[in-house]
């Protein structure tokens, strides 16, 4: 998501020259724990703040978290373009990443290898400040511990190039980082339902099983500065750079430039 | 009794000797051509990253902003970034260091604090860069409340730098003879005027040497940095030189470099190494200029 954030950046310099936009990366975790701290105005965040984080950060600030959806993401399965394989259930991939999962062969995925000393799944994934870490450890895990000897990397980028060089791999990350080398999945919520490839549409409407809200949070009333990137991030110019950057748009009727108030209980 | 007549040749090579000679030779030859093999990392380092970066090479490189998400364009806010952080760091540790090592080196008795301190100077010379990073983060950014920012990351760098300064300096000063000082107190001047009039001057050329050395350091960090004030980007006008204020984020070469590598989509490699070639030529450029500097001043010496 930090892409996204640097172009919207970029961007931004020319509409509004005199404000500034800096942008750090690192993860959704680090951008949260900025705001906390107040050293960020927004942090951008590909899955929920927590309530312990809404918590500290009022205890902080006193200020009351608030929340922007300013996209969607679909998180796609990654495998070598090579690989036959072409979908996947929610309960196949909680056996292959789960801490207590089953899956670690290819062919216990039904896909036979030429050579049976390759048939042991690498798998790759985020470092556990991603908000993709998380959004997953959430969402297919139902929050069990990812399996030791998962490869965890440090941006969505490296995942993708790692998996276009490996063909035995396979990994999880944002739909925009696809490569030539690499194939996505069809992703199935359990076996006999229709597997639906991460698209736009299939985001939008929910069809696709692992799809995600971006999130751009701010804590209390925001600045004029503020408000007014705000404001244009949910302009059509401001998510024109979405698509840019492989992710979703949030349609007109759907956009909240006001945000929505974190409940944080005390 | 008979006179062996024929001793042959006495300046003749004796076997053994022989044998020494191509021993000696032997090892002189395997000694230069483990010399040589040093040089090769060098020159494959730089050729490999001249390959690499070759198509991306230009001249606009260094003054354009970057554009379409850091793919296009070129390394002006990170370049510019870079050379706050070094000039910054470098001018608050070079009075510091110096001032400390003209304290130890000049004026301090050998007392057992001043051992201790000297220990601590070397010791603070092999802390690992993470180390100092973290505690840039404590004492700059939270202690000090300077925040993630240019100011917080020049002083982190300093702290960094400051070991050597001091220790370079020290040995620079020790190398100007003590008759030199000896002569100027005869004459009736106190320790202070000799160190300005005399010592100071003939030291110039080695504290310039111990600076320069941590410029190329200071420059290539990106630990310290990370923790205290560089940002993945941040707009800024091609070629503005006010680009950041000190209480403001930048960008850096050495962290634009990891942040195109690994982070950025759809990068051209030729770019990541145009950044890497860029960061040499930024240490090489300041380093030439400050040797010229110091053969200028050394120029000037009449011993």
């Amino acid at each position: 998501m930090v892409n996204l954030a640097q172009a919207w950046a970029e961007a931004y310099a020319g509409v509004e020259p005199g404000v500034r936009v800096e942008v750090s990366g690192g993860g959704s975790g680090v951008g949260v724990a900025a705001l906390i701290r107040g050293s960020a105005d927004l942090a951008n965040s590909s899955r929920d703040l927590k309530a312990s984080e809404a918590e500290a950060a009022l205890k902080a600030t006193g200020k009351e978290p608030r929340e922007y959806v300013v996209g969607y993401d679909a998180l796609a399965i990654y495998v070598h373009r090579d690989n036959p394989l072409e979908s996947i259930t929610l309960e196949q991939l909680r056996e292959l990443f789960a801490v207590d999962g089953r899956i670690s062969r290819w062919s216990e995925l039904g896909v036979r290898l030429p050579n049976p000393r390759h048939d042991r799944i690498v798998r790759v994934g985020r470092q556990s400040s991603g908000g993709t870490f998380e959004f997953l450890r959430h969402r297919v895990l139902e929050d069990r511990d990812f399996r030791l000897g998962t490869l965890e990397l440090n941006g969505s980028k490296e995942v993708v190039e790692l998996i276009a060089n490996t063909p035995t791999a396979i990994g999880y990350s944002g739909m925009g980082y696809a490569v030539a080398g690499v194939k996505l999945l069809r992703v199935a919520e359990r076996v006999g339902d229709e597997a639906v490839a991460p698209s736009p549409e299939a985001t939008i409407s929910g069809r696709y099983p692992i799809a995600r809200s971006l999130l751009v949070y701010g804590l209390g009333e925001p600045r004029p500065e503020v408000k007014a990137y705000l404001a244009w991030i949910l302009s059509d110019a401001g998510q024109g750079w979405l698509t840019v950057t492989g992710f979703v748009p949030v349609p007109p009727e759907r956009r909240q430039p006001g945000g929505r108030l974190v409940e944080v209980s005390r | 009794m008979k006179i062996q007549a024929d001793v042959g040749n006495p300046f003749r090579e004796t076997p053994a000797g022989a044998h020494q000679r191509r021993f000696e030779t032997g090892i002189r030859r395997a000694l230069a051509m483990l010399t040589v093999l040093l040089i090769l990392p060098l020159v494959a380092i730089l050729g490999h990253l001249l390959i690499e970066a070759w198509p991306a090479l230009r001249w606009s490189l260094l003054w354009e902003s970057p554009r379409n998400g850091m793919k296009d364009g070129g390394l002006w806010p990170a370049l510019v970034g870079t050379l706050y952080l070094v000039g910054l760091s470098l001018a608050a540790a070079t009075p510091v260091g110096v001032a400390a090592a003209v304290y130890l080196h000049e004026y301090a008795r050998d007392s057992w604090l001043n051992r201790v301190i000297q220990m601590a100077v070397i010791n603070l010379a092999g802390v690992p860069s993470i180390v100092h990073a973290l505690f840039g983060l404590g004492a700059f950014v939270y202690a000090a409340r300077l925040g993630y920012s240019v100011l917080a990351a020049s002083l982190t760098l300093a702290v960094m730098t400051l070991p050597v300064i001091i220790t370079s300096t020290r040995e620079a000063l020790a190398a100007v003879p003590m008759s030199f000082r000896e002569a100027c107190w005869n004459v009736g001047a106190t320790r202070w005027q000799t160190l300005r009039a005399v010592v100071l001057p003939n030291a110039l050329p080695g504290i310039l040497t111990g600076v320069i050395l941590q410029v190329s350091r200071a420059a290539g960090e990106t630990a310290p940095i990370l923790f205290t004030g560089a940002v993945f980007y941040k707009s800024v006008q091609s070629g503005d030189i006010f680009a950041y204020r000190l209480d403001e984020q930048c960008m850096a070469l050495a962290m634009h470099l990891y942040t195109l590598a690994t982070q950025v989509p759809g990068v051209r490699p030729a770019l990541p190494a145009a950044t890497a070639i860029t960061l040499l030529g930024v240490v090489v450029f300041v380093n030439a200029a400050a040797i010229l500097v110091r053969t200028r001043t050394r120029s000037h010496r009449r011993w």
